[in-house]
């Protein structure tokens, strides 16, 4: 149909995009493997660096979407997109035409299990990030047998910067994601210890550098920098790790209630099959290569119509992918509607 | 009768090739006194004391079996091993009925080499002459003709190595290069020097006359009378410059063959470090790149300077470098191929020695914090020793807690609270007294606690309990083994759950330590086994060897993806495998699920594990079925 732009992924950076092209008297179609539109924020409880829930985000945007009609797809899995951008395939082989493509097909969380040293799913309360935010959300986190923890442990780069589960990039998000963390609990729980186990911290946004530091001084959240190197249960029913503080050159080991395993981006396991019929580029870490890394960010191609918005080409955070809804948005526009791309 | 001196048979054409065959032996001969004298006392009694067995009888058989008829190279390739065997039977034969024909001839059992290598020139008339039952010339033309189709196909190899069915040949040396230019004039050149001679007395046999008549109707009489004697100069010279190049050059392996096969049956190996025994088996390396095509490094990852014919080859010549030594995985496949039987894993490891122990000094208070420590758990006449690795997988420990309770087995963990390295990974690096240091601390921790049996998950700490430490009275088992024994007394009860499972051999499980069955044995009271193409002794490496120290994450996940496309293809479900490392790498490689053996077994207990969790000294015997 005229004008239908097809859009891969309803989450933040596919509802922006939708949001846009729909203003710009597009046809979008969000097409969402899941059965409700909003991606990974649906599990989030509060963001960094402003503690807003995730719902404040989420919900306008959703509401956005139902107001201007746009045409939502859920359950619609896309298995191929036409490298000239004219169309995408869905899981079952129905074809949608289209114009032009956003793949703002996100990212999947890192499994834990390949890191099998921590003994996620072997060890009760070895959970993830991702788990926490639920617990948060659930307003109940508590230990497998129901305990306040006395002593929290949370580990950074779980399936970033690991050569051993080929996951060589930075995910970015998890340093100020751990550092939230740790700040919640002991919010939560002022009784709690909780220390922080980290490689390197990077704290790339505006604000994030003064809440590392507040969680230090305020919060009295311990930093150790150093890897776990593995964990086992005690028999008490506790976890014991083992560590090197690498600032004074110890090795050293610590039990606690709960470990929390700061688990990175990785990406999106669709993103094969989407490169592959695309004729797209995927770069070393397995996400999109885009255009250029500056001017062309959000495209595939000199002429191309498909574009990339939000954690398909990498690690980003919430308002970064939706600026890159917009920008996909307007490319896509273009593309369609003439004019050199700027 | 030829023109030439009768009595002594000389023309001055001989001396190039008489030249080359003293300097030859000369050489030879120095290097095996030497090598021998080097050889330790320990062997060279060993050596005494077996000259006169049976061994030696065994030896022999494996010279003519291999040596001469080449049986290995046949069970590989064929086409190849035609190839060698018309160069090495041919030669031998046209050497022996050679020296036949001239004794025969000249009715004397000596006369100096040169006479029969140029017999047909100064006895042209020979086959006519000559009244015997016996037709040496046509033998000889035959045996010329045979190495003739031989040469053919080393031309052809060059051109293209696939056609013989080697993916990859080797590259050469300088001396290679000088010693095969030689070799291939060899025998055309005699083959032009006798048909000359043939053509111009009109004698020689099928090949030889016909040949001979052929030339001298292109050239006519006169010219085949001018080219007649620079023809045997030609044959002469490529021979001496053979034998010259002979000993810088792969083609010492012809001679060397021979003493590697009788240490071998002697028991002289060499060992942990280099010595003189790995002489012999260095220049047993005929270079005839069997090796090459079964290195996945190779294969999956594109490298083509490493492998176990170049590491010989720049260790040979006194050029190896780290880069080289260290770059294998020390999987074993090539050994498992190689005609010659090296020992190419002992080779490539002991080669890491002379560095390792310069670039690490081992001082005396390195490891000294190990003295008196003891974290073991525990107590019981199995004792269970995780490996580094397998203590890195929570899932194989949980699984061997599972299995043990099951079992009502007590055991003694040795490293469950963290415990002292096995010594094979230092070992691989080649800081063998280092690695001595561990073994010792280990072996005594495991003779202080009294066991009798000692169980590991990990195969690379197996192979080093078996091999190096010597351990009396305590049985070393793999995890496998202990499984398949449980479950033949009844004390495990498994449920089969019906699921296609195919199975990956720990390199040094399988070729390390033989061990193949029982694995398997284990798995096919859970399921269906499906084998992948190559398997067993054949069966591909991981990538994510301990002993090599050159190839980053993404060579080795490039080599595992490979390998676990293999398994894949056999349409398992799941891919087994009984070694950790093999289980990390492959996990993050492969499209099947993995799992360790240990795992699988527990997850098919068919008792709950806690049903058996009652140590009878607890006291806690009621009731346990009901949980």
């Amino acid at each position: 149909m005229e004008n239908t732009i097809a859009i891969i992924g309803g989450g933040v950076a596919g509802m922006q995009a939708a949001l846009t092209l729909k203003e710009l008297g597009m046809r979008p179609v969000i097409l969402e493997r899941e059965e409700r539109l909003g991606g990974k924020l649906n599990t989030w409880d509060r963001l960094f660096p402003t503690w807003t829930p995730a719902r404040e985000v989420l919900d306008p945007l959703l509401e956005a979407v139902r107001g201007a009609g746009i045409e939502v797809r859920l359950g619609a899995a896309v298995e191929g997109v036409s490298p000239d951008g004219r169309g995408v395939t869905l899981a079952g082989g129905e074809r949608l035409a289209a114009e032009a493509v956003v793949v703002a097909s996100g990212f999947d969380l890192f499994d834990a299990r390949l890191k099998e040293e921590y003994g996620y799913g072997i060890y009760d309360n070895v959970i993830t990030s991702a788990d926490l935010e639920t617990m948060f959300r659930e307003k109940r986190v508590l230990t497998a047998d129901g305990r306040v923890p006395r002593r929290v442990a949370i580990l950074h780069c779980v399936g970033s910067r690991d050569e051993k589960v080929k996951q060589n990039h930075c995910s970015r998000v998890c340093c100020i994601t751990g550092v939230k963390q740790a700040m919640e609990i002991r919010e939560l729980y002022p009784e709690c210890e909780v220390f922080n186990f980290y490689m390197d911290m990077r704290m790339f946004g505006p604000g994030y550098e003064e809440i590392y530091r507040q969680s230090q001084e305020e919060y009295k959240v311990v930093h150790i920098r150093g890897r776990i190197s593995e964990v086992s249960p005690t028999l008490d029913g506790r976890l014991q790790m083992k560590t090197e503080d690498t600032l004074i050159g110890r090795p050293m080991k610590m039990e606690a209630d709960m470990l929390v395993l700061l688990v990175g981006m990785c990406p999106a396991r669709s993103n094969r099959s989407l490169a592959v019929s695309g004729n797209l580029s995927l770069g070393d870490s397995g996400f999109f290569a885009a255009a250029d890394a500056f001017r062309g960010n959000t495209r595939c191609g000199e002429n191309g119509r498909i574009f990339f918005a939000g954690t398909a080409t990498a690690p980003k955070n919430v308002g970064e992918s939706l600026n890159e809804g917009t920008a996909a948005a307007w490319q896509a526009y273009r593309s369609v509607k003439g004019g050199a791309s700027w | 009768m030829h023109t030439s001196d009768m009595n002594t048979h000389f023309d001055p054409f001989v001396i190039p090739f008489t030249l080359g065959v003293i300097y030859l032996f000369a050489v030879v001969v120095w290097r095996y006194v030497k090598w021998f004298a080097e050889l330790p006392e320990a062997d060279r009694r060993a050596f005494r004391h077996a000259l006169f067995t049976v061994r030696s009888l065994k030896a022999v058989r494996e010279v003519v079996e291999e040596a001469l008829l080449h049986k290995s190279i046949l069970r590989v390739n064929p086409l190849l091993w035609y190839m060698h065997l018309s160069f090495a039977l041919g030669w031998f034969l046209l050497i022996v009925i050679g020296k036949f024909e001239t004794s025969a001839y000249l009715k004397e059992a000596f006369n100096p080499p040169h006479v029969h290598v140029f017999f047909r020139y100064f006895y042209p008339e020979e086959p006519f002459r000559f009244h015997r039952g016996f037709n040496y010339a046509f033998l000889m033309d035959a045996v010329l003709l045979f190495i003739l189709s031989g040469v053919a196909l080393a031309w052809f190899k060059r051109l293209r190595a696939s056609w013989l069915g080697m993916k990859k040949t080797t590259k050469h040396t300088r001396g290679d290069r000088m010693a095969l230019a030689a070799l291939w004039v060899v025998f055309p050149a005699r083959l032009l020097a006798e048909s000359a001679t043939c053509g111009i007395h009109q004698t020689g046999d099928f090949l030889t006359h016909s040949t001979g008549m052929a030339l001298a109707g292109m050239v006519g009489p006169d010219a085949l009378r001018m080219m007649e004697l620079p023809a045997w100069w030609i044959y002469s010279l490529a021979l001496g410059m053979f034998f010259v190049a002979m000993p810088y050059s792969r083609y010492m392996h012809i001679f060397t063959e021979v003493p590697h096969i009788f240490l071998r049956h002697y028991g002289i190996r060499g060992g942990d470090k280099p010595g003189s025994a790995d002489n012999f088996q260095i220049q047993a390396c005929s270079r005839c790149g069997v090796c090459i095509d079964p290195c996945q490094l190779q294969s999956a990852a594109a490298m083509n300077d490493v492998q176990s014919v170049y590491f010989l080859r720049d260790r040979r010549y006194g050029l190896l470098t780290d880069p080289v030594a260290d770059n294998c995985l020390m999987c074993g496949r090539c050994e498992t191929r190689c005609p010659v039987h090296i020992d190419l894993n002992r080779l490539r490891l002991n080669s890491r020695t002379a560095r390792a122990e310069k670039a690490v000094p081992l001082t005396d208070d390195r490891y000294a914090y190990l003295r008196g420590e003891d974290r073991s758990e525990g107590t019981g006449k199995v004792g269970y020793f995780a490996g580094c690795m397998t203590l890195l997988s929570a899932p194989v420990m949980t699984a061997m807690q599972r299995i043990f309770d099951a079992a009502g087995e007590e055991v003694w963990w040795a490293d469950k609270a963290g415990g002292v390295c096995c010594g094979r990974p230092l070992k691989l690096s080649g800081e063998t007294d280092a690695a001595r240091r561990l073994m010792d601390y280990n072996k005594a921790l495991f003779e202080k606690h009294g066991i009798t049996t000692l169980v590991t998950s990990c195969p690379i700490c197996l192979k080093v309990f078996r091999e190096d430490y010597h351990l009396e009275g305590i049985e070393v088992i793999h995890h496998s083994q202990y499984f398949l024994r449980l479950l033949e007394a009844g004390r495990l009860k498994l449920k089969a759950s019906g699921a296609t499972l195919t199975y990956h051999d720990p390199c040094e499980l399988g070729r390390g330590l033989g061990i193949y069955d029982e694995p398997r044995a284990v798995l096919a009271r859970l399921g269906t086994l499906a084998e992948p193409k190559q398997t067993k002794k054949h069966a591909l490496c991981c990538g994510g060897s301990v002993a090599n120290f050159v190839l980053n994450s993404q060579q080795e996940n490039r080599i595992a993806t490979d390998a676990a496309a293999v398994y894949a293809a056999t349409g398992a479900e799941t891919l087994v495998t009984a070694c950790p490392q093999c289980k990390s790498t492959f996990r993050r490689n492969s499209a099947l699920p993995v799992s360790d053996l240990a795992e699988a077994v527990a997850a098919a207990l068919e008792v709950p594990a806690s049903a058996h969790r009652i140590p009878a000294a607890a006291g806690r015997t009621a009731a346990p079925a009901a949980s």
